[in-house]
């Protein structure tokens, strides 16, 4: 048991934040409700990172270290599904970024408007869409992750991978979702953090009032646990500690988002206040995988299962 | 950054298993039930620890120079979640182990600990802590039991409540005020057999033995019982807090109580229900949850870090798994309430006092939002 980086993580967490660091990347002053980083999705691709897991020596623990990373940013990018999921299969055959759905293939996807592969949990098996960006229709919504839908599935090319994948496959995205939650929860947080101890209200900052501090407390408490419970998922890749890892993260969002918002008052709900861009793709991972219900369902059978 | 244990670990907590499977009597669950303040247990604990200690599995975590195995802080933890989740056959005195004997070592004089500290490492001293008041629960500070100088020592006057153990004490952490302030707050170590104390239990939902007043009339302590210079008693309470409220691995009780309940419930046919198992992933994701929080805590503790206010984010993530499967069985085994299950019901007991018991849980949100989120405090004011 230790819960510090070994020299391996924190020299390629020490490298990724040397290359966003490059990037100079900031929340758009401007009021938008999603910004792709097309640029760090580029460099991504081409650095190795999102394939770490595949090297000697490493597993999906250094994938989650990496998509829970990337979530702090501002910006939308398709990293754990690619870091995460991907390493299903083998180096090639799936190619990123990947949009991932369950239920029908032309429900609208996370990353689809950017996505070579659509992956499809259609509930008896697994279906692999090699996407033709020109037959995706963008979805706009208040969501801070680019969504899109296919118009149809006439002349694409489709396999059913079958039955046998879908429990690795949903394991790895529940890993993927817990472990972008972490990030998410991070960033929203901090960014309040801030706001609360600048703000003043009543003649003293926000932050200083017993009301405010028990909730943020609490709220730091969530962070710190959705963390630590990706974490051990990512380094067990079991059935049941994703499935607790996700069931955990899913079932904080409304709290969580609720009271960061809550204590940003009005400008919280601007477009130029920046906290939408993490609480927004909460809010989207909130549904993902049947919600909440389905993760602690899951969590239950798959756990006391294997008694 | 890795969540396993070492073949070395698995070994030690298999010994520990094995230890409590032989030691532990047949009747244990009627002895456990009533709680570890209990006449029952508490006295069960005096043979119990002195088996511990031939085992050296009392202190292993101590430093060899008192008397410890100088142990690593996760072999402590494995001990604590063994021993709490049996039961605490430990009584009264995990406190000993947990954070009188820590605090003695750092603070104590020489003589303090040739005098206290073998009782502990035998097994055979129950300690209580006498730190509430009827004006002081969770502001601790103003506490008003007088110390005043004599000759020799303090006359001590005043009256504890809340205080565990007590009936069944032979010593006495006992927090008295000597002048006004924080600074005015002095640490006595008091033999309760002295002329002048009295105890009285207060019945509670808590158990029997738990919680009672302690009236302190004319009781004169000598000075070098004093532990500390009278201005340095909230350093060394802040020191045993950090020690004792991370210290009762409650989360291993829930969550072991919590796998027996769905046992049960599997036995009755009715975890089928996917209400039940809804929320039953819900509970566990957060004693989980307290379990990563508590252990992160463990983990500065095994880095020789110094100890940080997540202890107090860890200790609120603990209330909260405690509650929840407490909650989760009122809901869905109210059965258990109603005599068929006296675990149920000690787990419960245990699980009511979590959020009050060493700092209120908002205390542990006060701390943590000063000194952990370093948010203003409630006295700031504007530019």
């Amino acid at each position: 048991m230790d819960f510090e980086f070994n020299d391996d993580q924190a020299a390629i967490l020490d490298g990724l934040d040397q290359m966003l660091a490059g990037l100079r990347i900031e929340a758009p002053k401007h009021g938008e409700t999603v910004v792709f980083a097309a640029t760090l999705d580029d460099q991504l691709a081409a650095s190795g990172f999102l394939d770490i897991g595949r090297e000697q020596g490493f597993s999906t623990l250094e994938s989650a270290l990496i998509a829970e990373r990337l979530a702090r940013l501002p910006v939308a990018v398709e990293a754990s599904s690619s870091a995460i999921i991907g390493l299903l299969f083998p180096a090639g055959e799936v190619e990123r970024p990947l949009a991932v759905v369950q239920g029908s293939p032309l429900m609208p996807a996370r990353f689809l408007p950017q996505a070579h592969s659509l992956l499809v949990d259609r509930g008896d098996d697994l279906l692999h869409i090699s996407v033709d960006r020109a037959r995706v229709e963008p979805v706009e919504s208040l969501f801070a992750y680019p969504y899109g839908r296919l118009t149809s599935l006439d002349g694409l090319e489709t396999r059913s991978l079958g039955e046998a994948p879908l429990a690795p496959f949903r394991r790895r995205w529940r890993m993927a979702m817990a472990a972008e939650c972490a990030g998410l929860m991070r960033s929203a947080l901090d960014t309040v953090l801030e706001h609360v101890k600048t703000r003043q209200q009543f003649g003293r900052p926000l932050g200083s009032f017993q009301a405010v501090q028990h909730r943020l407390a609490m709220a730091s408490g969530t962070m710190n646990a959705t963390y630590w419970l990706a974490m051990r998922a990512a380094w067990s890749d079991s059935d049941s500690d994703t499935a607790i890892a996700a069931a955990y993260a899913q079932d904080a969002i409304p709290t969580f988002t609720y009271d960061l918002h809550q204590f940003c008052g009005a400008m919280g709900l601007t477009l130029e206040f920046p906290l939408h861009y993490w609480t927004y793709r909460l809010k989207a991972l909130l549904g993902e995988l049947g919600g909440s219900s389905a993760q602690a369902r899951a969590a239950s059978a798959l756990t006391w299962a294997q008694d | 950054m890795e969540f396993g244990w070492s073949e070395e670990e698995n070994v030690y907590r298999a010994r520990v298993r094995s230890i409590l499977a032989k030691s532990l009597p047949d009747d244990w669950d009627e002895i456990a039930v009533h709680g570890p303040g209990s006449h029952m247990q508490t006295e069960f604990s005096r043979q119990f620890c002195k088996l511990l200690a031939d085992e050296g599995l009392l202190i292993p975590h101590w430093p060899s120079e008192f008397g410890g195995a100088d142990g690593k802080s996760w072999d402590h933890f494995i001990l604590g979640e063994e021993i709490w989740a049996a039961g605490e056959p430990r009584g009264p005195q995990y406190m000993n182990v947990n954070w009188i004997g820590p605090v003695l070592m750092q603070y104590a004089t020489r003589a303090q600990q040739e005098k206290y500290l073998p009782p502990i490492v035998a097994g055979d001293v129950i300690w209580c802590q006498g730190f509430s008041e009827p004006s002081s629960g969770s502001d601790l500070a103003s506490l008003r039991t007088k110390a005043e100088r004599t000759e020799g020592g303090y006359i001590v006057n005043g009256a504890k409540v809340w205080t565990s153990y007590a009936g069944l004490a032979d010593q006495c952490f006992l927090l008295t005020r000597t002048s006004a302030g924080k600074g005015g707050i002095a640490i006595l170590l008091v033999d309760m057999k002295s002329p002048g104390i009295s105890v009285k239990q207060i019945p509670a939902l808590i158990g029997e033995g738990d919680i009672h007043e302690v009236f302190f009339t004319d009781v004169f302590v000598r000075e070098e019982n004093r532990l500390g210079a009278e201005g340095q008693a909230w350093e060394i309470i802040s020191y045993a807090l950090q020690n004792e409220r991370i210290g009762i691995p409650r989360y291993e009780f829930a969550r072991r109580i919590l796998d027996r309940a769905i046992d049960k419930l599997k036995a009755d046919g009715r975890f089928d229900d996917p209400v039940v198992q809804d929320r039953a992933g819900r509970v566990l994701a957060k004693c989980e949850a307290a379990r990563l929080m508590v252990y992160r805590v463990v983990d500065e503790r095994a880095h020789k870090a110094p100890a940080s206010a997540f202890g107090n984010l860890a200790r609120f993530s603990v209330v909260q798994a405690d509650h929840a499967v407490s909650d989760f069985m009122l809901e869905y085994m109210p059965e258990g309430m109603l005599g068929a299950d006296p675990m149920q019901q000690a787990h419960h007991q245990r699980a009511i006092a979590a959020g009050i018991a060493s700092g209120a849980a908002e205390i542990q949100l006060n701390l943590a939002a000063r000194r952990y989120l370093e948010l203003p405090s409630e006295t700031s004011r504007g530019l």
